[in-house]
Order: C-alpha cells, then sequence, then structure tokens
C-alpha cells in the first residue's frame, strides 16, 4: 500500500535534515511503504478502553531531585568535540529561518 | 590457558598470586591482539588506563587489600561502543561519532570501574545498535568466533564475540529488542537483558529510551551475576532506575525443584523457528522437568503484537534520540557550506549510515500529525497489553523458558532485506516492551549447524534472579561456556 | 495608517499573550545541576546534559515544579497532580538535544485567571463602554467607577526548558539576515522556563500591558524569577487577530515577538491591531505569519510565514516519569504564597482608608507598596489615618515617577526615607508648604540628602497662610488689573486662576492657595 510518496519523503527528509537524492528519495519511499505495511497488525487490534502505557514498567512517578548546584565543564571541555569553535562558543554557519516557534 | 578463565577464576588466580593483575592485563592485550585480527570485536583499546590500574591491584594484593577493590578487582572488562567512558571514542559504530571522544562516563561503566574492572577498550556493535548482524558497524563487521564467515549477531555484537573468543571474561552490552540476548546465542555465551530500570542508561547512547536496557554477558551464570551485582541499582542520574538491592548471587545453588517453568506454546510453533533450535528448547524444558522444576503451559495472546508495536516504537524514540547529532557540538560536520541548514543535511546524509537514517525517516513519519493516533498511540496501548500478558503469565510461572533467535548464526551478508533481518528479534521483542528481564543461556550446539544455541530464560519484573537460578541449574547440565575452539589456546597451539 | 480609536470603531481586536518567565531565583537548570547565570563566559556553565551529549539524561528540578505550582497557585489555576513531560521535536542550532522538554495537553496548572482593573486614560482604549453603567457587565468586563476591570482567561501554565543563545556575526545589528556566521552559547540552555498563555481575552493594548504588568507583579511577589524583561527573563509573544465588531468568528491570526517592555508591549500591539485593519480596510488579507515589532522604525516586520501549522511531533518523555503530585507537595506549595498584590490592595483600602485606585497603583511595585507601609509605620498610629492618603498620592506621583526615571534604584538606599516622606506630607497637610512647593522640597530632599524641614527652613518656604497679609496682596492685585475685574464679574469666572497666578507671584510662591482663592471669591 502507499502511505508515503516521494512528495511526502521528501518532506520529512527536509524536517529530519537529511540530504536525499531523488534516487534516494525513490528507495527511502519503497522502504517506508514496506516497513509500514508490515506494521499493520497494530492497527488492526481492537484497543478501545486499553490505556497507554508511556512510561515502562516500575510505576515510578515525581523523580526530581534537589536545587543544589553540580560542578560544570570548563568551557574547554565543553567545547572540545566541536568541529569549529570562535570566542569560546561553537560556530556555525550563517543560518536562513527562525526555528520552530520562536 | 588464562583466555579460557572465568571472572571467577581470574579473581582466584589473582587472590592466589598465581599471577598478577599486570601480568593478567599484559596477557589480555597480547591475546587480543592475536584473535581480534580474526573477529574484530574492539575499535578501541585503552591500554594505557589498563595498566594503571592493574598497578593498583597488584599494589593492593601486596598491602593485603585487595577486597576493598570491589568484586570485579583486576578484571578484563570491555564496553560496547555505545557507552560513554572518559577519554575514549564512543562512537556507536557510526562515521557520525568517528572523532567523538567521550567528556564524562556512563554510570554503568563507572560503576565496573569503582569494583576495581580494568578496562580493556570499546566493542563493535550495529551502527546506534539498528540492527542484529554487527554488519551495519562503520568500521566493518565483527566475526562470530565459532565461524568467522558467520555474523556474531547484534547488535552488541562485539561484546558477544570478544567474550566468546575469549578475548575478556566479561564485557557489557544493551539490548532494545534483543540486542544482548541474540548476539548472545549466536556466539554461545551468556548474556542478560535486566528488567528496565534495573541497571541505569545514564552515558549509554540511547537509541529507544523505553525499552534500551544495559546488561552483561559472561561465560559462567555466576560471573553474570557478579555483573549484575556491580552494575544494577539506583542512579540519580536516571530517572528511570529503580532502587534495587539484590543480591544476584545469592541462591545460584538453590536448585530449581519446586520452580514453575511456564512454556509458549505459540513461540514452539512459530513459523521460521529451525528444527535444531526448537529442539534444544525441548531438551532444555526435559532437563529443567528431570531437575525438579514443574512445566506449566502458558499464554501471551498478545506476543505477535510486540513485532509491530517494536517497529513503531523504536524508530519513533530513536528519530527523537538521534535528532541531537547536528555536527554542531560533536560529531561529524560536512565541511564547506555557507548556511547551517546545508551543513545540516549534509552532515547527517553523510554521518549516518543507511539503517540509521531509514529508522530517523520512519519515526518521524510515524510520530506526525494524524499518523501519531494510527501507529504510535496504539503501539503504546499493545504496549498495555503485552506487559500485561507477561504479569499473569507470571502469576502462574516463575520463569518461562523459550527460544532466544529463530535460528543460529547466519552468514555474513546472507540477509540483506531489513524486515527479514527484524525477524531474529521475534522472541525475544516482547520483553523490551513490557520490559521484564530476559537473558540468553548457552546450551550447546545445534544438531544441523554445529553452531551455538541459547535458550531465552524469562524473568518477571524485578526479580531477574529468578532466571538467573535457571541458567545456574542449565549450567549444571550443560557446564560453563567454553570458548569458541579456534580460540581456545591449545587449538591455537595447533596453528591455523 | 488610521489611528487605533477609529480602527476601534469598526474592528474589534483579540489579543492573546504566551508569557515566557525563567525561573531566575533557582540556583541550577531545569534538568542538569549546572548554574543559573546572565551574562557569564560563554559555554562555562554545561554539562552533559544541557549540552546534549549522546548519552546524557534529564533529572527535573524539584524547586521548578515547585515554583510553577506557586505560580499557578497564584494565577487562580487548577493545578493538576496528573501531568507529563513531552519532547517537541525541530532542529535548531540553540537547541542541544534538538527537541524541547515540555509539557502536553495537560500542564502542571490548568484554567486560571487574573482580573484587570482598567481605569484612567487605560480604560479609554476600550471601545463604546459608555453605555454602561457602574457594576454592569458586558463580555468579560465589568464597568466600575473610574473604567472597568476585564477578566482575562489563563489557558495553562507549562514547564520547559530554555534554548541557548547565538550571536550572529557580520549581519546588521546582531540579527539573523544578513549574518555571515552565528556563534552559539547554551549557558542559558536547559533554564527552567515556564510559559503562560492566555485565553484570547485581551480587547486592547492597555489591557495587555495592564496584565504583563500584574503578572510580573504576582511572579516578583512570589519570587520564582527576576522578571528582567531587558534580560529576557520576562518574554511576552502577542498573538493578534481582528473581527468586525459585533461577529464572534476570529479572524486570522499574527504572532508578534520581540516586545521586551510593557512599552513595547503596548505599541506593538497597536501598531499591529492599526496594520491588520488597513490591510483588511483595503481589501486584503491576513496572513498567518510571525511577525517582529522593530521599536526603532515602529512598525513590525515578517519573520516567518506558517503556511501549515507546525508538526512537531509530539509525544511524551520516555527519559521522565510521569508526574501524580501529591496534596501534601500541593499544601506545602501552598503554604509558601506571599500576600499577593490584590490581597495587599485590599488591606491598603480597609486599613488605610484608601481608594480602591489609589491601592491598586500602590501595590503595582513591590518597592512602592512596602515603602507606603513603611511610611505608614514611621508616620505612628494617629497621623497613619490623616497621612495615608497625601502620602499615596506621593508615592504614586512623585516616588514612581522619580523611580521611572531613575531606573534601577533601591528604595532602602537612597536619601528617601519613610520619616523623610512622613515629615514633608505632614507640612503640606499642616498647610506649611503648598502643593507645589512640596514637589520643589522632594526634588531637594533626594538630591540633598537633607531633612524636608531643614530645606523648607533654608530655602524660606514656609508658606504664609497668614490672612491679613494675603489679603493685602489681592487687594494689590485687583487693584492693578481693573478690566480683568470687570470682565470676571461679567462672567468670565475662568479668570479666578488668573489672578491666584498673579497672587502666587507677588508671594514668591509662597502664599497659601486655598485661602487666596477664599479671600479672591470673597472680593470678587
Amino acid at each position: 500500500m502507499q502511505h508515503v510518496n516521494e512528495s511526502d519523503v521528501a518532506g520529512i527528509a527536509q524536517y529530519v535534515r537529511i540530504a536525499m537524492s531523488d534516487e534516494e528519495i525513490a528507495k527511502m519511499t519503497v522502504d517506508l511503504n514496506n516497513i509500514i505495511d508490515s506494521l499493520a497488525p497494530i492497527t488492526e487490534y481492537d484497543l478501545s478502553g486499553v490505556e497507554p502505557t508511556f512510561h515502562p514498567i516500575g510505576d515510578i512517578s515525581n523523580i526530581m531531585r534537589e536545587d543544589e548546584l553540580k560542578e560544570s565543564f570548563s568551557q574547554e571541555v565543553a567545547l572540545e568535540n566541536a568541529s569549529r569553535q570562535e570566542d569560546g562558543s561553537f560556530l556555525i554557519p550563517s543560518i536562513l529561518g527562525e526555528g520552530g516557534d520562536r | 590457558m588464562m583466555n579460557q578463565m572465568t571472572l571467577s577464576q581470574m579473581r582466584q588466580g589473582l587472590l592466589a598470586k598465581d599471577f598478577s593483575s599486570t601480568e593478567l592485563v599484559h596477557e589480555t592485550f597480547r591475546n587480543i591482539e592475536e584473535a581480534d585480527k580474526s573477529v574484530h570485536a574492539f575499535l578501541e583499546l585503552t591500554e594505557d588506563a589498563a595498566l594503571e590500574t592493574a598497578r593498583v591491584v597488584d599494589d593492593s594484593i601486596t598491602m593485603g587489600t585487595f577486597d576493598e577493590m570491589g568484586i570485579l578487582a583486576g578484571i578484563p572488562v570491555a564496553y560496547k561502543d555505545n557507552m560513554n567512558l572518559l577519554g575514549t571514542h564512543t562512537t556507536c559504530s557510526s562515521n557520525m561519532l568517528a572523532n567523538y571522544v567521550s567528556p564524562y562516563t556512563a554510570t554503568c561503566v563507572q560503576r565496573t570501574l569503582d569494583e576495581g574492572a580494568i578496562p580493556i577498550g570499546k566493542l563493535n556493535m550495529d551502527e546506534f545498535a539498528f540492527g542484529s548482524s554487527t554488519e551495519t558497524s562503520a568500521f566493518g563487521a565483527t566475526c562470530n568466533p565459532w565461524d568467522l564467515s558467520r555474523v556474531p549477531g547484534g547488535s552488541s555484537g562485539g561484546s558477544a564475540a570478544a567474550v566468546a573468543s575469549g578475548m575478556v571474561p566479561a564485557t557489557l552490552g544493551s539490548d532494545t529488542g534483543g540486542s544482548i540476548r541474540q548476539p548472545a546465542a549466536f556466539c554461545g555465551v551468556i548474556g542478560i537483558k535486566p528488567t528496565y530500570g534495573v541497571v541505569s542508561r545514564y552515558g549509554v547512547v540511547a537509541f529507544g529510551s523505553s525499552l534500551d536496557q544495559v546488561g552483561p554477558f559472561a561465560r559462567s551464570v555466576e560471573d553474570a551475576a557478579v555483573l549484575m551485582n556491580a552494575i544494577s541499582g539506583h542512579d540519580p542520574l536516571d530517572c528511570t532506575s529503580q532502587h534495587i538491592s539484590t543480591d544476584f548471587t545469592a541462591g545460584l545453588a538453590d536448585g530449581i525443584k519446586d520452580m514453575k517453568i511456564g512454556i509458549v506454546p505459540a513461540f514452539m510453533e512459530a513459523k521460521g523457528l529451525s528444527d535444531e533450535v526448537k529442539s534444544k528448547v525441548e531438551e532444555v524444558i526435559e532437563v529443567v522437568r528431570s531437575q525438579g522444576a514443574q512445566i506449566v503451559e502458558i499464554d501471551l495472546p498478545n506476543a505477535q503484537a510486540a513485532m509491530s508495536a517494536y517497529y513503531v516504537l523504536g524508530p519513533c524514540e530513536a528519530f527523537s534520540n538521534l535528532a541531537r547529532f547536528d555536527s554542531i557540538r560533536y560529531g561529524y560536520m560536512d565541511p564547506g557550506h555557507s548556511n547551517m541548514d546545508d551543513q545540516y543535511d549534509f552532515s547527517r546524509a553523510k554521518g549516518f549510515g543507511e539503517e540509521a537514517r531509514r529508522r530517523i525517516m520512519l519515526g518521524s513519519y510515524l510520530l506526525s500529525a494524524g499518523v501519531y493516533d494510527k501507529y504510535y498511540y496504539p503501539a503504546q496501548q499493545v504496549r498495555t497489553l503485552i506487559t500485561q500478558d507477561y504479569a499473569s503469565a507470571f502469576e502462574k510461572v516463575d520463569c518461562i523458558i523459550a527460544p532466544v533467535a529463530p535460528r543460529t548464526a547466519f552468514k555474513m551478508g546472507e540477509i540483506a532485506d531489513p524486515s527479514e533481518m527484524y525477524l531474529s528479534d521475534m522472541f525475544t521483542i516482547s520483553i523490551n516492551i513490557a520490559g521484564n528481564g530476559g537473558m540468553s543461556m548457552p546450551v550447546g550446539l545445534g544438531s544441523d549447524t554445529g553452531l551455538p544455541v541459547g535458550v531465552q530464560l524469562i524473568s518477571p519484573a524485578f526479580k531477574d534472579e529468578n532466571m538467573l537460578k535457571v541458567a545456574a541449574a542449565l549450567e549444571r547440565q550443560y557446564g560453563i561456556a567454553k570458548v569458541a575452539p579456534a580460540f581456545c589456546a591449545d587449538a591455537k597451539k595447533g596453528g591455523e | 495608517m488610521q489611528k487605533l480609536e477609529d480602527v476601534l470603531k469598526k474592528w474589534e481586536p483579540v489579543i492573546g499573550l504566551e508569557v515566557h518567565a525563567e525561573l531566575t531565583t533557582l540556583q541550577t537548570k531545569m534538568f542538569c545541576n549546572c548554574k543559573l547565570e546572565f551574562g557569564a563566559e560563554p559555554n562555562t556553565h554545561t554539562c552533559p546534559v544541557c549540552l546534549g551529549l549522546p548519552g546524557a539524561l534529564p533529572v527535573p528540578n524539584k524547586a521548578a515544579i515547585e515554583s510553577i505550582v506557586l505560580a499557578g497557585l497564584a494565577t487562580n489555576c487548577d493545578i493538576e497532580k496528573r501531568s507529563m513531560f513531552y519532547r517537541k521535536n525541530y532542529m535548531y542550532p540553540d537547541m542541544p538535544k534538538n527537541f524541547q522538554t515540555t509539557q502536553g495537553p495537560i500542564a502542571f496548572c490548568m484554567r486560571g485567571h487574573l482580573d484587570l482593573s482598567v481605569d484612567g486614560k487605560a480604560a479609554s482604549e476600550r471601545y463604546a463602554i459608555d453605555d454602561l453603567s457602574v457594576g454592569e457587565g458586558r463580555e468579560n468586563i465589568v464597568k466600575t467607577e473610574d473604567g472597568y476591570t476585564a477578566h482575562v482567561g489563563i489557558t495553562h501554565i507549562h514547564m520547559e526548558e530554555d534554548a541557548g543563545k547565538m550571536v550572529h556575526i557580520g549581519g546588521g545589528e546582531g540579527r539573523i539576515a544578513g549574518a555571515t556566521h552565528s556563534l552559539v552559547d547554551y549557558n542559558r540552555a536547559g533554564t527552567p522556563l515556564i510559559e503562560l498563555v492566555t485565553e484570547p481575552d485581551l480587547r486592547t493594548p492597555e489591557e495587555a500591558r495592564l496584565f504583563m504588568q500584574k503578572l510580573r507583579q504576582i511572579y516578583l511577589a512570589i519570587g520564582i524569577s527576576d522578571c528582567s524583561m531587558e534580560e529576557g527573563s520576562l518574554r511576552c509573544d502577542g498573538n493578534i487577530s481582528l473581527r468586525r465588531r459585533g461577529t464572534k468568528e476570529f479572524g486570522t491570526k499574527t504572532e508578534l515577538k520581540n516586545m521586551n517592555s510593557f512599552k513595547n508591549l503596548h505599541d506593538g500591539l497597536m501598531y499591529e491591531i492599526c496594520r491588520q485593519a488597513e490591510v483588511l480596510d483595503e481589501g486584503g488579507i491576513i496572513y498567518q505569519e510571525t511577525r517582529h515589532w522593530d521599536p526603532s522604525a515602529k512598525r513590525t516586520v515578517v519573520m516567518r510565514v506558517k503556511e501549515t501549522a507546525d508538526d512537531y511531533r509530539l509525544f511524551p518523555e520516555p527519559d521522565l516519569a510521569p508526574y501524580d503530585l501529591s496534596d501534601e507537595f500541593i499544601e506545602r506549595v501552598r503554604a509558601k504564597l506571599p500576600e499577593l498584590p490584590d490581597e495587599k490592595a485590599k488591606r491598603f483600602e480597609e486599613d488605610f482608608s484608601l481608594s480602591a485606585y489609589d491601592a491598586r497603583h500602590l501595590v503595582e511595585h513591590r518597592s512602592t507598596s512596602d515603602f507606603f507601609e513603611a511610611c505608614m509605620k514611621a508616620a505612628g498610629q494617629d497621623d497613619a489615618a490623616k497621612l495615608s492618603k497625601p502620602i499615596a498620592n506621593l508615592i504614586i506621583n512623585d516616588v514612581a515617577g522619580w523611580l521611572n526615571s531613575m531606573g534601577d534604584v533601591d528604595l532602602d538606599d537612597c536619601a528617601l526615607t519613610p520619616e523623610r516622606a512622613v515629615k514633608l506630607v505632614g507640612m503640606q497637610v499642616a498647610d506649611k508648604i503648598s502643593s507645589k512647593q512640596a514637589k520643589e522640597v522632594f526634588a531637594l530632599m533626594i538630591e540633598q540628602d537633607k531633612d524636608p524641614d531643614a530645606i523648607v527652613a533654608e530655602h524660606g518656604m514656609e508658606q504664609v497662610s497668614d490672612a491679613g497679609a494675603i489679603e493685602a496682596v489681592v487687594d494689590e492685585v485687583l487693584a492693578d488689573n481693573p478690566d480683568k475685574v470687570e470682565q470676571y464679574r461679567g462672567g468670565k469666572t475662568g479668570l479666578i486662576g488668573f489672578f491666584v497666578g498673579q497672587c502666587m507671584k507677588k508671594m514668591q510662591g509662597q502664599g497659601n492657595p486655598k485661602i487666596i482663592n477664599e479671600l479672591l471669591e470673597q472680593k470678587l
């Protein structure tokens, strides 16, 4: 079944920020449709009245910590894995637009 | 012969001063240098840190304070490469993280170090743990020590192969849908996926946050239990970790008389289950029966929905967990782009392998508006049903016996279709969905392929000691898991 | 462009606010133990969690949860015991995990409200309420003596985390447009943030401003944030749409950003209302878009057009346990609730016989209400009742104005002490100085750090209340201006001001205006 077409896939690729050629999009479209087909059982269950389990077993709730300071990374350590840095900050090329709802 | 020693034997040897910790470490690295040429389990070795720790252990032996060093004092341990260890590369076998050096240490790793373990290195895996063969590693596949033309299973293939080849007596892996149990079965070693929350996930690169759990690989049940003791327990840095103070080594000798063991007829009839695995499971059922356990047939009516629930929940969580790899703070940056959008797009396109890209895309689709209600929400409802299935089954039994993988280790490159690969986890996935504990126990070789077969022992939630007891009973029958023949020191003398 | 008052005849603005407050009074971030500090060296307050390193996991700050519950209780919200965190997924360089940890359909605080008292000039922005009589209501407002009160619904207040900060290099004024590259600092990433969303119940820019002012007073009173709009610890976005008067259906809304002061909030909304009206009047359509208020250019500019609803792939955060807050937890927080501005105003009205107007304006700032209370204490029980009204006036008019002009002055640490204020007002009430002189003395007192009586003595400002002396001056003035006297007697009674002024001039401003007035009226 066609769940997603190539234009949908191109849209998803843009959202998840993965560059894809037309050929890759075509292949990904086939792959995704196959996988989504295989997920059909989940849509066929009678789940009326069944509560979802968003958090796995253990019945834990209200996990909180005290508002206490602990040591942070030094600036050097914070930046040590960055490909590019400048003046103690992470350097990125120009941004094209505003993100999210900010 | 050191490479065939279990953790417990090494401890005894150190105590008896048969060898020093430093000698053991040197021997370990010598052995790895030789064996890993063909297995390729290790991505990085931590020889300096290992020797430094060994000196401390040796000092403690000299000073008579060895007992204070911890329950893993002097024991060589290696870690799946999705576990942060300060100063080591933590690559997740991905080009995305090829150059990432951990500025911190995962809790599970730290706990082994706190118990005196010798850090040996980091182990190969399927990229970001997406896979069941370790073939998707960006740094080359790991080979099954029992047959180098075969896969070790995955995703913790390196962790299983390193133990099976006798390079180290103990490793840690992680299991999201079977990633500890299936490679343990393929490589003929013990692999435990504890109940979700027993071991902290802090510092372990997340795949499916609600499914991931860290666990040990070892060759003896006692070793595995010692490792469980070392790594389990509450971690204030992981909200989902639990207050556990179980001594997993206790009661291993108790036997299984009067234990109720469940079997799932539907699993035994499952399409794709090979005859040799099936007959091994049947054999094991007879073994436990002969040791006085009572066999009870149970039903897990919703288990067949686990597969599709897993392939919804896993990719959804993975999509979100892998969003942080954006080339800014760490990770692969594709050079030369004048705007951030292109830098994002090409860094992630080139940094992630095919399976990672596929799961990110799938997860993003499944969570999108309108689709969420069709797949993600029902999958979480199915999780409720499967959890209830296990809960009611465990009202009747103390442990369940099932297959781990439908067949023994397959050939490299044999399975190319991703959805066929997904079937490797058909018997393991429902346990991750429900969250309770499961382990793979080696029970000899398959009658057709002559390759190791594991059976799966499944525990009620937070009763992981149950499956260890049954494992101990099986070990009395089958013996301690052997190092793969080609890697026994004696065999090597015969020359390859 | 049309004026707001003209626009309002035809169009009804519908305004909702989204108010973000950083919980700056806490020690540490939302999900890790890194320090909260504004203005530190970049990337010196980070750790695996707030840098989003692979493998790191969040642990919520209990004090942050207490703070949001406190905020909810202070804004009449229902506290939802059961709620969860969610992941809001989108990629942006200032987001370390590329998802924001936030809440879903159920937030910690739901269904609250604030009642605004709108008076004076602020009330005049509300269109056509003259037909209402005092106490009469329409929609969410009720007419009062000096304006109206408006009931503004709060949809929810949810807990989330702030993003890092970016500096854009190479473009104009640090803006994204034209920048060659940007620098990212994650010190702010993970700062606990509470977002309050109002119902679309606001109808004028003044109401929006008053809502923000009142919310700020409350947040300051409960001590959860320093509420600095300048430093961005209190931020406000507005959603604005217009609908034709008399219709119910909402128009297309725009979202307005960068209103980082009360004035900008008011002016930005006013501009946007007028802009939308102009577009609609010309038959154009409003696009759903995000716009940026540019205070220097005094206009809003498009930041981003929303073609479709954003799809953030929201799903419950598996790394965080759900909440099921106990009654004890909530009651423990409730016990921390201080006297809120509304309650304080009520107490001022009752204890010091102030008008509702005075009481309301006194409690607009913590500093002024505290100062008022200190004055009342300094005045002593006997004088407090007599002096409360003039002291309130002094504070609302002179002190507040002075504070405004000075920016950030600490009232505890300046020349204006409660004792001096009481003395100053005491002299005025006893007719020793005129109100005009009182203002001069007030200014000198602050400037020279001297007691008011010393200043009065030094400058010979004692007010002349001797009727004989004043009468002589009055006679003189009347004699000097026979034509004006005639005009006055012919009906131009407005000339009284002229005569008073002339008398005052002759007395160097020291004549008691009340007596001058009386004598003038007698003689004319």
